[in-house]
């Protein structure tokens, strides 16, 4: 036996001259590259040039951005821009602030519970929660007409800067809460213990204990939520359009898509205006959040502080926290599904004489809608699973291997976060017009499957790195030596090993592909519509009750897939 | 199996040189130990002979293969390099149960399914595993893991297995065994190995030779007794064995194996044989291992009897471990009998002492 051990095994192949993984490496990170620059070149180059970028003849020119400045109405646009997305973060500062003392820190009965529903809109979209609010709050919303019979004219107004940032801060609290909520419950109980024992009541340690060590959550959120503000397309759209409230996002769809003569030069200069703002932003996030993460991981041990008590407020303080979650998040989607079943939804009628299924069945008649409903789930079945190949590739390469560009391909895959929506939209856009050979493209869902994978690179980079930088080195290493080169290791060791955050990864992007459609908006043509860019067209002709429908199935698919991953891998899809 | 030949390697990490220069001949079928304190550039200099790491200068080859040469700017990637390596924590693939661990090796060399079940079955029976194949790794114990982790490594028989600290995970009686057992299977095998721990008890009992290693450097080269018996300096007599040193000053030379007299600092003398030359006036300190020291008990054989203060006892099981100031120098003495007072007279043999050149602080 020893014998058969020590016949000599035969001398392993000399290093050949281009091991594979060179075009591996090389390739990934030149598609990267592609997918990154692709609609980021032409809108930088469109905003320089005098003529459109696609005819033969123009020259460089800064004239654009004088002509933006000189727009009429533009510093308005700015303004506006600017209020909605600072409107926004304070509402979505403050509520998910108050939600993670509440939910997280204190004894209030249903915490756990209520903390779910709280995040609720965040797997859903703001398009889809905008109609949820509009068939409430809205000027023939449910509880608009059920208000004045009771109380006298109902006091808001969805169509009003406040009304605005009143929904996309409901959608983005989440985020806050997210945030404080790690830096609540983690950071060292005994800090807050020494300020008890030291005869602080409840309130005073609060004040001066818990809220300053969230201060870095709390800030950081706001620079996201401001950034995502900015960013926000379909509220503006939906709210702040029929009343002549304009901001940048809507600025740019309405000169770009909907005009039938689009001023090219301006939309880009616009675009790239937004771009350098939202970079500085990400740039600034970037910078807080090492700060951040200092503080969230502090003292990271499973101890778990002692709740506040709330004592005889406990049931008061349920009862306020309910009806938010009543009045902001249960109402609009249950309103919106309800409206789905009915031919009209009104206070004023019986619901039994209205219920019907007749808006699905105009949906799954109508080649459009059904082909939308259709192409939402091979773009996120087969766009979710090639983009999940991708970030996979690309985290295996960044973190597990000596690839000589790995930072730059890591800073490289993470820059799509500081590119908006309906920038990538408008940059895609043009990159498909100008590139020749890809007019077949264009016209499939292929297109939004690229520009989709290419927005949610950071999405998944971040639900797959954390887990394969706790797969020890070792393994790897163990398989190198053995004979196994870079990629037999990746596929055969590494890979498989990362199966549960590549999992979750793809669901991740399932979810936000399939309610994706900021970026889908300027890409779609006919024949590659899907549920977002059908939900917006709906929406101009009026027809709310398939509004209400198409909604209610995209909610339905979602909270499918929520469902599936947290029972069955227990998976976080955030955080 | 081939011998291993490692030539003024030098790895450094940004600012910091973790290894420095360091050359040594591995015959074939050697059993080589590299040990030294933590950080002493003992896994980096593995690491760079299994390619691993990527090293800055000097060569690395094994046979006649040429495995690095920073010269000639020749570097195997590890996957071209015939290299076993066991890890300090053993990286047995969680996914995959023993026998996939120990296949996937066989797998890459695209050995055939027969043969390859039959070696797997030798290789698991040589490590005495065979009845746990089916299992995973997390449902092993870690000095099975140990086993399948060498099984896994010596299945593809390569040309020199190199074992990072593979007893160091192991508590104090399963690495008692393991040691034994690992002793036993390299006198069956005799594989070109270098092995890497800092317990010198390991080191001594396993090694043909041993590599003491100090801040990245080569401090001694020798068969274990000879490293034990004839430390090169200070560092290594103190490393291999609990040592106590003595600093004195010469009165009269000695050339190397004559006989010279020193005086410690309180002005007490003594004659000892001089393993090195010794000339009068130079500092020099003195070794001696607490085995070699006894309470002196009137008869003064051919030794020194030397006046001494007494710092501490404490009862260690079976034995005394007693404190002593012999002229300000601390002194490790262990007995049977605990020593009553405040006062001890200390028996010094006159030869295997060791001789340093130098102060008290080279020690340190
Ligand atoms: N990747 C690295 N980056 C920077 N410094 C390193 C790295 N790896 C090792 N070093 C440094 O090189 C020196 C030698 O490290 P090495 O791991 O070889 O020590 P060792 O002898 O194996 O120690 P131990 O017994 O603790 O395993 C140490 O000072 C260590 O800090
Ligand atoms: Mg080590």
């Amino acid at each position: 036996m020893d014998a058969a051990l020590r016949q000599v095994e035969a001398a392993p192949a000399p290093p050949p001259a281009f091991p594979r993984e060179v075009p591996i490496q090389y390739g990934a990170a030149l598609l990267v590259l592609v997918l990154v620059a692709a609609p980021l070149l032409p809108v930088l180059l469109q905003s320089l040039l005098d003529g459109a970028l696609y005819d033969d003849e123009y020259t460089l020119t800064l004239a654009n951005f004088a002509r933006l400045a000189r727009t009429s109405g533009f510093g308005q646009v700015l303004l506006n821009t600017v209020i909605l997305a600072g409107l926004t973060t304070i509402v979505a500062q403050g509520l998910g602030t108050i939600a993670a003392i509440l939910f997280g820190r204190t004894d209030m009965p249903f915490a756990r519970t209520l903390g779910e529903l709280f995040l609720w809109p965040l797997y859903l979209s703001a398009l889809v929660l905008s109609f949820g609010w509009y068939a409430v709050y809205g000027p023939s919303g449910y509880l608009t007409l059920l208000w004045p019979s009771v109380l006298g004219d109902a006091p808001w107004n969805l169509y009003s800067l406040g009304g605005m940032a009143a929904i996309a801060g409901v959608s983005q609290a989440p985020l806050a809460y997210i945030y404080c909520l790690s830096s609540a419950t983690l950071t060292d109980p005994s800090l807050e213990e020494a300020a008890r024992v030291s005869g602080a009541g409840t309130g005073r340690t609060l004040w001066r204990i818990t809220l300053p060590l969230m201060m870095p959550a709390i800030a950081y959120s706001a620079v996201l939520n401001f950034t995502i503000g900015l960013e926000l397309l379909s509220v503006p759209l939906i709210f702040g359009d029929p009343a002549g409230i304009t901001v940048l996002t809507t600025f740019l769809f309405n000169n770009g898509i909907s005009s039938p003569r689009p001023d090219h030069g301006l939309v880009a200069t616009a675009a790239a205006l937004m771009l350098a703002v939202v970079c500085f932003l990400v740039w600034l996030q970037n910078r807080m959040l090492g700060n951040t993460r200092r503080f969230i991981t502090l003292g990271g041990k499973a101890t778990r502080p002692r709740p506040f008590r709330l004592g005889m407020l406990r049931w008061p303080i349920f009862a306020l926290a309910l009806l938010y979650i009543l009045a902001a998040v249960i109402a609009p989607i249950g309103m919106l599904v309800l409206r789905a079943f009915t031919s009209f939804l009104s206070p004023m009628i019986p619901l039994s004489e209205v219920l019907t299924v007749s808006n699905f069945v105009t949906i799954f008649d109508y080649p459009v809608y059904s082909r939308a409903v259709w192409n939402s789930f091979v773009v996120s079945l087969v766009g979710g699973a090639l983009a999940t190949a991708l970030i996979g590739l690309i985290a295996v390469i960044v973190h597990r291997s000596e690839f000589r560009f790995r930072n730059a391909l890591h800073y490289l895959a993470l820059f799509p976060r500081a590119v908006p929506g309906v920038v990538a939209g408008v940059g895609f856009f043009y990159a498909f017009a100008l590139l020749p050979g890809l007019g077949v493209l264009r016209n499939s869902i292929w297109i939004l499957v690229i520009a989709f994978t290419m927005r949610f690179i950071p999405t998944g980079i971040g639900a797959v790195a954390p887990m394969l930088l706790q797969v020890s080195p070792d393994l790897d290493r163990a398989a190198r030596v053995q004979g196994a080169d870079w990629w037999t290791t990746s596929r055969r060791i590494v890979l498989p090993l990362m199966r549960p955050a590549l999992v979750g990864c793809f669901t991740v992007l399932f979810i936000s592909f399939f309610k994706e459609y900021s970026t889908a908006i300027f890409l779609f043509a006919p024949g590659s519509e899907v549920i977002g860019t059908a939900l917006l067209q709906l929406w101009v002709q009026g027809e709310v009750g398939l509004v209400a429908a198409l909604a209610a199935i995209q909610v339905a698919v979602i909270a499918v897939c929520v469902a599936a991953v947290r029972g069955l891998f227990g998976v976080k899809l955030h955080g | 199996m081939a011998d291993l030949v490692i030539e003024g390697l030098t790895k450094r990490f940004g600012g910091v040189t973790a290894v420095e220069d360091v050359n040594l001949h591995v015959a074939d079928g050697e059993f080589v130990t590299l040990l030294g304190p933590s950080g002493c550039g003992k896994s980096t200099t593995l690491a760079a002979v299994a390619g691993l790491d990527r090293a800055d200068g000097g060569r690395i080859q094994v046979g006649g293969t040429v495995y690095f040469d920073a010269a000639r700017g020749i570097y195997r990637p590890p996957e071209a390099r015939s290299c076993g390596l066991v890890f300090q924590s053993y990286a047995l693939w969680p996914h995959m149960t023993v026998a996939d661990n120990v296949a996937f090796p066989l797998s890459l060399r695209k050995v055939p399914a027969a043969e390859r079940r039959r070696r797997i079955e030798e290789v698991l029976a040589l490590v005495e595993m065979e009845r746990y194949a089916g299992r995973y790794p997390h449902e092993l114990s870690g000095g099975q893991q140990q086993r399948v982790a060498l099984a896994r490594t010596l299945v593809y028989q390569p040309a020199i297995l190199l074992l990072d600290e593979p007893l160091s995970n192991l508590d104090a009686k399963l690495r008692d065994r393991a040691r034994a057992w690992l002793g036993e299977l390299r006198t069956r095998l005799r594989l070109t190995t270098i092995y890497v721990t800092h317990d010198q008890i390991e080191a001594l009992a396993l090694s043909d030779r041993i590599v003491v290693m100090n801040g990245g450097r080569i401090a001694q080269i020798g068969a274990p007794q000879d490293i034990y018996e004839r430390p090169a300096d200070p560092f290594v007599a103190d490393f291999i064995g609990t040592t106590n040193f003595l600093p004195a000053r010469v009165v009269t030379s000695a050339p190397e194996g004559g006989r010279a007299l020193l005086e410690l600092a309180d002005g007490q003398r003594m004659e000892v044989q001089a393993d090195r030359a010794a000339t009068a006036g130079s500092r020099v300190t003195l070794a001696y291992r607490p085995e070699q020291m006894r309470i002196a008990d009137g008869a003064t054989d051919g030794g020194a009897v030397l006046k001494t203060r007494i710092t501490s006892r404490a009862y260690v099981g079976g034995l005394w471990q007693v404190g002593l100031d012999l002229a300000g120098a601390p002194l490790r003495l262990e007995t049977r009998q605990p020593p009553g007072g405040e006062e001890l007279h200390l028996w010094l043999p006159e030869a295997g002492g060791i001789l340093f050149r130098g102060g008290a602080d080279v020690a340190a």
